[in-house]
């Protein structure tokens, strides 16, 4: 899923040659469709040696120097909170969560970056590796997840995009998100 | 008899009219559209009656004669006797607002302006006239003369129909208005809360401020400590100079000058921001204590609806009772006020279905036949206390324990060791009846833990509980004030900081490693003739040990539910006030954390759930011998014995517990059904009729307890005796629950049953 061309193998070579037909084919349709197709944004991120993306709409703000208070007996994907202006926010390894290995540069940093993330439901600010880019994307280049996705995996994952020759995997937050506790 | 001033409490009844008095005109309009809306005229009747005695209390006697003309009606058109027509809400606007006057006016004499008799007349018509009875207004004459016409309401209210003009002069209702727009506003709650909720970010950075200026006392310290060396430096250094010559003793000259100044302006600075941090105190814990003010209200808005429902529950359980109410004035946070009805409901129910005896045990007690209730408010520093006592029997002890050890929530062993108070609290435990019986109201179970959940989870607050067998039962609820700023103990474990609200705290102890003792595997400590279990509070949280530091190890021992355990903990680091803040959206609910604060640093720290970590507590050093082990061992289908002689309840009721999952057996009557579990049938529970063929359900069940081997099996008794001698005979036999065949439902019964094979 990144960059390193010569890793990938074969059934995953054949895929990203599919991709990369249907990019060109979704690149040369970007002219005739013209400006108004769909655009859909998304700001990049990286676990470990791999990058994924959350769509903007789902993005609050990036914070680039949190603390974080641990919460005793929690989810092992919930790191604790941290107070972002005087609003409490639980902090998400989604690393964890989705069982992607992480290099854990941000547990060594004493100011890790996070994405504070919301959706209808509940706010939380997941810690990654490194933020990148944000990525416009039009919505026919999304592809569906990875048929070779964990089950437990794809439900994290809404769908992917190739870009740069990296494929990127799209994080359904709803499905990241969901509030810890309720009804219990 | 003391003459107590009322002019005193007048604008507290101002206040309180004004809502009534809305309300009251609201409903009028809405009753027009729908004249059988029962809960409205209940409402309005209940606000007329609420005006009616608050005015006389007060000494508004022609207010109170007023409303008591509307209530008259009110009660009338409850009762169907007249209906209510759009006709007459002329009259009833018109009595308002002579209300409004009148109250406005208050003490002054405005006979001359308001014409009282003549409308007491047209309202005594009003509630006559529908029902064709002659309407009799005493007070005053029959039909008074109309004074004035007042034109102008007619047209400014057109949903009332103008048949009778007012004799109101317009220049009062001119003045009405103006007064009271200057007297109240009204406000949205959410405008309040979100006022609150800054105001607390206000109090968080007061504390804040605190901090900083501890800190910079402490750099002025340093400063100090400075100073005195470069004087001593400074002294050597002169006394060295003789080589260097004096670029070096002006450097030195200049530095000390620097020094000096420097000192100078710190401690200027210092002064000034202490001085500005205390002014900025007074003013934000003015400002505290205002906004909270905006929030609160008297508890008799929640106390006013309860003689009825103790009434009606009175009612429902053959008894009488009568319910006192003492500090309804007593001022309480909006947000407590409305968690706090759920939990007083619980209370006074229980009151009266176990607290207060039947007539017949009331006479033979040598007490009044009218069992008593008294419900008391008060306020206590920051808290509020509420008692509930009654003068039943009391909770005996004896019986608690019995049914705690029979339902699996202590072992034999550990009810013997408990004290009466302790045991006592077990009626708090989740599913615990005090009640030998489970009847439908109370007893099942639900009830006393749900006001500790409310209490101590929710309001974070206290429960108490004595009681004096014979003599009644005191429930004593200690509330806080409001829900958003609390006192907490801040303790580190594990290198990490923790808040415990100091409600929930008998005492902070120092103890020698020496005082520690170990029984049974688990480590107590001994304490006022008591002992009290001791957990590590790492261990509760899961955190990793750290050093202690000093050789006294630190224990809080927190009071729960008559359970108290110590927890140990690494250090005190100080009580303070905080600010409570929820963990987000996201973290919905944790175990053992309520909330977090922020400190003064901006450190945040999570605020522990006392209950929490007493039943992990508990879990963790085995003291909960809750039958959870043999429930898991035993896997399969519960059994159960069915024993019925109707043939259409007894199928009804297989296949109500065979959907619900349950092995059936039946038995068509009580002597079949002995002969099954004598044979060695093994079941989980008995559901019995009453009155059957060869043995009674009564029978049955005493004969299961007096069968060495039968005698722990739950026996349900399904009947449609409903008398309260019957339930008593059922209670005698030993039964463990009582239900009437005429709130009979699938959920009742399997609820009953799981609660009791739990």
């Amino acid at each position: 899923m990144n960059g390193d061309a010569p890793a990938i193998d074969e059934s995953k070579a054949q895929q990203s040659l599919e991709i990369l037909r249907r990019r060109a084919e979704s690149l040369a349709q970007v002219e005739a469709v013209d400006t108004a197709a769909e655009l859909l944004e998304l700001l990049l991120f990286r676990l470990g040696e791999e990058w994924y993306a959350v769509p903007i709409s789902g993005v609050r703000e990036i914070v680039n120097d949190f603390v974080l208070t641990p919460i005793p007996r929690v989810p092992d994907f919930i790191q604790g909170v941290t107070n972002v202006r005087g609003e409490i926010v639980s902090v998400t390894d989604i690393a964890a969560l989705m069982r992607i290995a992480s290099d854990g540069t941000w547990a060594g940093r004493e100011l890790p970056s996070a994405i504070i993330a919301q959706t209808d439901r509940c706010v939380s600010a997941i810690v990654v590796d490194e933020i990148g880019d944000i990525l416009d994307v039009p919505r026919e280049a999304l592809e569906p997840p990875l048929v070779t996705l964990d089950r437990s995996q794809v439900e994290f994952i809404s769908g992917s995009v190739y870009r740069d020759g990296r494929l990127i995997g799209i994080v359904n937050l709803d499905r990241v998100l969901e509030p810890i506790g309720d009804n219990a | 008899m003391v003459e107590f001033d009322r002019s005193a409490f007048i604008g507290k009844f101002q206040e309180e009219a004004t809502e009534y008095l809305q309300r009251l005109n609201e409903g009028v309009i809405t009753l027009e559209a729908d004249p059988q809306n029962r809960e409205l005229i209940d409402q309005m009747l209940r606000d007329a009656h609420t005006l009616k005695g608050s005015s006389r209390m007060v000494g508004l006697i022609e207010i109170s004669d007023i409303a008591h003309r509307l209530e008259d009606i009110m009660v009338k058109v409850r009762d169907g006797e007249i209906r209510y027509v759009p006709d007459m809400s002329e009259v009833f606007f018109e009595a308002l607002d002579s209300i409004v006057f009148l109250s406005e006016s208050a003490g002054k004499d405005v006979s001359g302006e308001v014409d009282i008799p003549g409308l007491l007349g047209r309202l005594g018509e009003a509630a006559g006239a529908a029902s064709g009875e002659t309407a009799s207004a005493p007070g005053g004459p029959e039909r008074a003369p109309i004074a004035e016409k007042d034109d102008t309401r007619n047209r400014e209210r057109p949903g009332a129909s103008a048949k009778k003009p007012s004799p109101k002069k317009a220049v009062h209702e001119e003045q009405t208005l103006q007064t009271r727009v200057q007297q109240t506003v009204r406000i949205r709650t959410e405008q309040v809360d979100r006022l609150l909720n800054l105001v607390s970010e206000v109090v968080i950075a007061r504390i804040k401020d605190d901090q900083h200026a501890r800190d910079m006392r402490s750099l002025q310290a340093r400063m100090n400590e400075t100073q005195q060396l470069w004087s001593r430096v400074r002294t050597t250094a002169v006394n060295l100079q003789s080589r260097e010559g004096l670029a070096f003793n002006e450097d030195l000259n200049l530095l000390d000058e620097l020094l000096n100044d420097q000192r100078k302006r710190l401690s200027g600075i210092v002064k000034t921001y202490a001085e500005d941090a205390s002014r900025a105190s007074t003013v934000v814990a003015d400002l505290q204590e205002h906004s909270m003010a905006l929030r609160m209200l008297p508890v008799s808005t929640v106390f006013n609806s309860f003689p009825r429902s103790v009434r009606e529950l009175a009612h429902q359980f053959n008894k009488e009772v009568e319910l006192q109410i003492e500090g309804g004035d007593t001022e309480l946070d909006k947000k407590v006020l409305e968690e706090i009805n759920d939990p007083l409901i619980h209370i006074m129910r229980n009151a009266v279905d176990h607290g207060i005896e039947s007539l017949p045990d009331r006479l033979a007690a040598g007490k009044p036949a009218k069992g008593k209730i008294l419900l008391a408010a008060r306020q206590e520093g920051d808290h509020i206390v509420i008692e509930i006592s009654d003068d039943g029997a009391g909770i005996d002890p004896e019986k608690v324990r019995a049914a705690a050890v029979r339902k699996g929530y202590v072992s034999q062993t550990e009810a013997k060791a408990m004290s009466d108070r302790e045991a006592t609290y077990l009626i708090f435990e989740a599913g615990f009846s005090t009640s030998a019986i489970i009847t439908e109201i109370s007893g099942r179970g639900v009830g006393m833990d749900v006001v500790r959940e409310f209490i101590v989870e929710k309001l974070k607050g206290s429960l108490d509980v004595t009681s004096v067998p014979g003599q009644g039962t005191t429930f004593r609820l200690t509330i806080p004030l409001t829900l958003a700023i609390i006192r907490a103990l801040l303790v580190s474990v594990s290198g990490q900081t923790f808040a415990i609200p100091t409600a929930s705290i008998e005492e902070t102890l120092r103890v020698d490693p020496s005082e520690i003792i170990k029984v049974e595997g688990r480590e107590v400590i001994r304490r006022q003739r008591r002992t009290i279990p001791i957990v590590h509070l790492r261990d509760v949280l899961g955190l990793e040990a750290a050093e202690n530091i000093g050789r006294k190890l630190p224990v809080v021992t927190v009071g729960f539910s008559g359970h108290r355990i110590g927890f140990l903990v690494n250090a005190f680091v100080g009580e303070q006030q905080i600010v409570i803040k929820t963990l987000g959206t996201h973290l919905v609910r944790v175990d053992n954390v309520a909330g977090v604060t922020i400190l003064g640093a901006g450190e945040v720290v999570p605020i522990l759930n006392v209950p929490d970590l007493m039943y992990h507590a508990r879990q963790i050093t085995g003291m909960r011998v809750r039958p959870d082990a043999a429930a898991a061992a035993e896997t399969g289908p519960k059994r159960i014995l069915i024993c019925e002689d109707s043939f259409t309840t007894r199928e009804l009721e297989r296949s109500i517990f065979e959907a619900a999952g349950y092995d059936v057996e039946t038995a068509t009557d009580g002597a079949l059904g002995l002969a099954k579990l004598q044979e060695g049938l093994k079941v989980h529970a008995v559901v019995t009729d009453v009155q059957m063929p060869n043995m009674s359900g009564f029978d049955l069940t005493r004969a299961i307890r007096a069968d060495g081997l039968l005698k722990t099996i739950p026996v349900v008794i399904v009947t449609s005796l409903e008398r309260e001698e019957e339930k008593a005979e059922g209670i005698q036999a030993g039964a463990d629950a009582y239900i009437t065949k005429s709130v009979f439902n699938q959920d009742t019964l399997i609820d009953t049953v799981e609660r009791l094979i739990r």
